[in-house]
């Protein structure tokens, strides 16, 4: 592990001095995917600003059924959150269906937003990779792409995005509160995530000194009609392999409304306009949902070994759709 | 309880002892043979208190650290350690140049540097060594270290390796009609064939009504020990060294050290450390001779610790295996004939691939009787990561193969899968395929039809469903929907013991003497405890043959006679013949004493509890009586009984020394639309010959069946272009207990009469017949060929 500095700022506005001055700093939170990458020598700090001691570790509901997720929120506490569990289901069983439980008892909200992806080559700092070193190139192509990207990926770089959680919040048009070195904004999370283009280095639109406070969930009348659905290659727990987040609104017999993100699919949580566009006014069958999920996947990019992901993607969604309609299969 | 003064002075008298050295063990637990006492170091391991090698220290120790080659195959231009020795705080760079002894090592053939001299022919393999006094500068020093690589393309295909064709399609050339091509990119000097056994019984050319042909493939199961690779090299000041380590076999690693330092056996003394698990993958060295080097070029102590990524580099993996079998049977179901070639992707050096192959092939078709029987079996150097020994050790990977085909045939006659292998099992008096005569009970029928009469799990219930019982967990993945159940079975034997023609033996040392008027035991031996409980066998074994109570276990070192390895689930049988016999011939020298102290006549007396009883159970007089003042030790060896090497040509010959069987059936949900598996239950039938402690042999089956389902569900080491892609335990997958499925056990007693107690050895056969079982009930659910294992969603889901 490379040598650097510790600081433990006292609060946010210091927190956010101390990362936008040092270039290459890094904010610790839980430090379950940060340590790991020091270790790799992944991630190599010159500064590490523990924003473990803000506090921003409430759970704020509105009136109206919204969330207001401080970024220190342990992943364990958010999940048995009975306003979580009772408004969006969705993210609870996201959360749950991510890691172990002594990961979840340290992982932070923030935090799991920010994960680095498990590209193998990405992990690996004696190979090639265009996220880790910009223009060292790409091997996954030719090489083990079983678990990576088939939407939104690019000539540089077909890394996915890892957490569960985040395709939650996708379906659920969660926002981030971020405080910068120019004061506080607001993001959604397809304004936070980059895909990858020419520039896989740059995987969100945080500036130096950027930090999460908070995550904002905006009330989702439906989102009661909510789940999340994940495979992966062992039960107990592991990335996933493919993965979904839906909540759905049937109203006199036609699908009102309805959200949808895949999991494990691509460079970010993939929001699935195309598929809901697809779905809105038709009737909740389950050969409607195989249609718009087709059309959704109909712009994939598969390769020999991750092409599986594309039925099995669409297989999921329809038996997610399925069971919060009780359309039959 | 105190303990006595040794009547040994262990070697790490000589110089200081680490912390964190093995102390000797001692508990109050009493029980002998064929009961479940407490084991000495249980206590010690559950409270966090057992020194694992990883905690060895000593306060003026150095670090050390290997550099490695990132690359499969290339050549080594130059290695410039300037920078890496003028870091501050580095004491010591070594490179090939600097091994006192020859440059080389292995197990069975010694074909791999110590150090990487010219060629590195997989990536991972050691080049160079640091030691500095923090581990952390150690780590930055080597990453200075300068080597200049011509890298050459690896040769990653086994068959390719040889210059076999590459199996398209079914029932193509066969790969005896292939000339060998040993000269094609050479990965070493002699070729890239490690060993072909050859298997030739019966007529080739006999006829069978139904004929099944299928290809398997097994991928690289790693051993996940959770103990890294590690130790401490103490030099003694006068040109020797101590090493303490986790290791499986003292006395070879022991050979192999002296070799490469250029010392005598007397210079380099071993202690085993704490050993967080083994399971094959600490037969070979790692940080052994590195660290000695460190130590003996210093002059100060060095510690190694491998961290989890180094560890997928500093051991060998199980073989990956491509196999092509061709069954042929009678329309009732009686196996005409078996066909089948075997390749074992050994990697860059041959570890135990020799042997390996021998088992492998050998019993490469499973316990079964047939008359006509072709076998051919590889193992081949490939740029991929070295493969050796792994729990089951060859015959794993047969045996997803042969009772694949086993149900395949079944199928295609018609017949339930039990009853055409109940048909075929074999029986004691059968004849293998190499020839050799079953000698001692052989129930293979008897444990299938158990297994078929154990009662099924019951079937899921509509209602309250706990995901954690369904396939996905609690991912939620399913509710149950289009979930099927599949039933799966398998059977299997395994060799105990070395093979072959080795001389295999172990060496125990028993001491016995008079305490506060009580007798008191210590037995040394130098087999490796790795977790499996041996040091309770050693125990028991000890008060059962001398009627005492209080056995203390010595540490396990180089000062005692080799115990043989802990490995072909030998131990019981070799070690604890061999404590037997050293009970035996102390015991003797009891009753010599006693007769000096009594008129009685003692030809038939025994010792029970203390003391010295006639045949009646009249009590003699105490055994402390009968020692008095005197300490009585006697050491002796257990070699098993000779074997012989099978004939180059056609593979016939006396093997092995002994078999072990086990059979198990899975019960299997499958998610058919996600690919998701839940394994519902996995039922082990295994006859143990003699359990000498009936929890330990539990807890070995239970082990070995879920190391054996994971190589079926999950784990895999993944290699692309010879590099592995996924060394760490988030990405190489094991069970967790959540993933472990009830195992109803049954364990039968059919005495071996050839060895200690009627025992057989028990740890490997239920890692080589759960994980076919458990395929087998995939298949059976998703009606899919499924041939490879890891068997992944995709596999299930189709593309």
């Amino acid at each position: 592990m490379k040598p650097f500095r510790y600081a433990r700022p006292g609060g946010v506005a210091e927190a956010v001095r101390s990362g936008a001055e040092q270039p290459g700093s890094r904010f610790l939170a839980g430090g379950t995917n940060l340590v790991d990458l020091m270790k790799l020598g992944v991630e190599r700090p010159d500064l590490v600003v523990d924003v473990g001691g803000l506090g921003l570790d409430e759970i704020v509901v509105d009136s109206g059924g919204g969330l207001r997720i401080g970024a220190n929120v342990r992943n364990s506490d958010l999940a048995v959150h009975p306003a979580v569990r009772r408004e969006l289901p969705m993210l609870s069983q996201a959360l749950l269906s991510g890691a172990s439980g002594q990961l979840r008892n340290q992982a932070t909200a923030a935090g799991n937003l920010l994960q680095r992806t498990r590209c193998v080559y990405f992990q690996d700092v004696s190979k090639p990779c265009n996220k880790r070193e910009p223009g060292s190139g790409c091997p996954a192509r030719q090489g083990d792409h079983r678990n990576l990207a088939v939407l939104g990926g690019s000539a540089a770089c077909i890394a996915t995005h890892p957490s569960d959680f985040a395709v939650a919040l996708a379906a659920a048009d969660a926002e981030v509160a971020v405080t910068g070195p120019a004061g506080e904004r607001t993001l959604r999370l397809d304004e936070l995530y980059l895909l990858p283009g020419e520039h896989p280095e740059r995987e969100t639109s945080l500036a130096p000194g950027d930090l999460i406070t908070a995550i904002v969930v905006p009330p989702l009348p439906f989102g009661t009609t909510s789940a999340y659905r994940k495979v992966r290659d062992r039960a107990s727990y592991a990335f996933a392999v493919a993965s979904v987040a839906a909540a759905i609104d049937v109203t006199d017999g036609v699908v009102r409304d309805v959200r949808i993100a895949l999991g494990a699919v691509a460079p970010k949580p993939w929001r699935a306009h195309r598929a809901e566009d697809a779905l809105r006014g038709l009737e909740p069958t389950a050969s409607a949902f195989r249609a718009a999920v087709e059309a959704e996947l109909s712009v994939a990019e598969p390769l020999p070994d991750n092409a599986f992901k594309l039925p099995l993607t669409a297989n999921v969604v329809v038996s997610v759709l399925s069971d919060l309609t009780g359309a039959s299969r | 309880m105190t303990t006595p003064t040794q009547a040994t002075t262990p070697a790490a008298a000589r110089t200081r002892t680490p912390i964190g050295a093995p102390g000797r063990l001692e508990n109050d637990a009493k029980g002998g043979v064929g009961t479940s006492p407490q084991r000495p170091d249980g206590a010690l391991k559950v409270t966090g208190e057992f020194a694992y090698s990883s905690d060895l220290w000593m306060d003026n120790m150095l670090w050390g650290v290997t550099l490695r080659s990132p690359h499969p195959f290339a050549r080594i231009r130059a290695v410039d350690i300037a920078a890496a020795l003028a870091t501050p705080g580095v004491v010591a760079v070594l490179t090939a140049a600097d091994v006192p002894g020859r440059n080389v090592f292995g197990l069975e053939l010694s074909d791999q540097p110590v150090l990487a001299d010219d060629v590195v022919r997989y990536q991972g393999e050691a080049v160079a060594l640091v030691a500095a006094d923090h581990p952390e500068i150690a780590r930055q020093a080597a990453k200075k270290i300068r080597v200049d690589y011509q890298v050459w393309e690896p040769i990653t295909d086994a068959r390719a390796a040889l210059g076999h064709p590459t199996w398209n399609r079914l029932h193509d050339h066969p790969a005896e009609d292939v000339e060998l091509s040993r000269s094609a990119a050479a990965i070493h000097p002699k070729g890239n064939l490690v060993r072909h056994l050859k298997i030739r019984k019966g007529d080739p050319d006999e006829a069978a009504d139904v004929v099944v042909r299928g290809e398997y493939s097994v991928g690289m199961q790693d051993q996940a020990f959770l103990g890294p690779e590690s130790g401490l090299a103490v030099p003694d000041g006068e040109g020797g060294v101590d090493l303490y380590v986790a290791t499986q076999w003292l006395h070879v690693d022991q050979r192999q050290i002296c070799t490469a330092l250029g010392l005598t056996p007397d210079q380099v003394r071993l202690t085993l450390a704490g050993v967080g698990g083994a399971f094959g993958g600490r037969e070979d060295l790692s940080m052994h001779v590195h660290g000695c080097m460190l130590a003996l070029h210093t002059g100060k102590p060095v510690k190694m610790v491998y961290n989890r990524e180094e560890s997928f580099f500093g051991h060998v993996h199980r073989h990956p295996a491509e196999m092509r079998y061709e069954h042929g049977a009678t329309r009732d179901g009686t196996l005409v004939f078996v066909n089948c070639d075997i390749y074992f992707d050994g990697g860059a050096y041959a570890s135990s691939t020799p042997a390996v192959v021998g088992n492998g092939g050998t019993m490469g078709i499973g316990p079964y009787v047939v008359p006509n029987v072709r076998i051919d079996a590889y193992g081949v150097y490939t740029n991929n990561p070295p493969c050796g020994a792994m729990r089951g050790f060859g015959s794993v990977q047969t045996a997803f193969a042969y009772e694949a085909q086993m149900d395949l045939l079944a199928a295609e006659l018609g017949m339930d899968p039990i009853d055409l292998r109940v048909r075929n099992a074999m029986a004691e008096g059968s004849v293998t395929p190499h020839g050799q005569t079953i000698d001692s009970p052989a129930p293979v029928a008897e444990l299938l039809q158990r297994l078929r009469e154990m009662p099924l799990p019951a079937e899921p219930d509509g209602a309250d469903i706990d995901l954690r019982s369904l396939p996905g967990g609690v991912a939620n993945s399913t509710h149950g929907e289009g979930v099927k159940r599949g039933v799966g079975y398998a059977v299997t034997y395994k060799n105990v013991a070395f093979s072959e023609g080795f001389d295999d033996y172990s060496t125990a040392r028993v001491q016995i003497e008079a305490h506060q008027g009580n007798p008191l035991v210590v037995v040394h031996t130098a087999a490796a405890e790795v977790g499996q409980g041996l040091v309770t066998i050693e125990q028991q074994i000890c008060r059962t043959e001398l009627g005492v109570e209080n056995v203390i276990v010595h540490p396990k070192n180089t000062d005692v006679g080799s115990g043989g390895s802990t490995s072909a689930s030998r131990q019981t049988y070799m070690t604890g013949g061999a404590v037997k016999l050293a009970c035996e011939a102390v015991r003797d020298r009891i009753l010599t004493l006693a007769r000096d102290r009594t008129d009685a006549p003692l030809d038939d007396a025994a010792l029970v509890d203390g003391n010295i009883v006639t045949p009646s159970g009249a009590v003699l007089m105490s055994i402390a009586d009968a020692i008095g003042e005197a300490v009585i030790e006697e050491t002796r060896e257990h070699h098993h009984r000779p074997t012989e090497e099978i004939d180059p040509e056609t593979g016939q010959g006396f093997a092995h020394v002994q078999y072990s069987f086990s059979a198990h059936r899975a019960v299997v949900d499958v998610d058919t639309e996600l690919g998701l598996l839940k394994v519902v239950e996995l039922a082990c039938v295994q006859d143990v010959g003699k359990a000498l402690n009936a929890d330990a042999v539990v807890g070995q089956i239970q082990g070995g069946s879920a190391q054996g389902m994971g190589l079926a569900i999950m784990e895999e080491i993944v290699v692309k272009d010879g590099k592995i892609r996924n060394p760490s335990f988030t990405d190489y997958l094991i069970p967790t207990i959540l993933d472990t499925p009830p195992m109803p056990i049954q364990v039968l007693e059919y005495a071996d009469p050839h060895a200690p107690y009627g025992l057989r050895g028990v740890g490997e056969a239920p890692t080589i017949s759960s994980g076919p079982a458990v395929a087998a009930a995939i298949r059976q659910a998703t009606g899919l060929p499924l041939t490879r294992v890891p068997i992944r969603p995709e596999h299930i889901t189709g593309t």
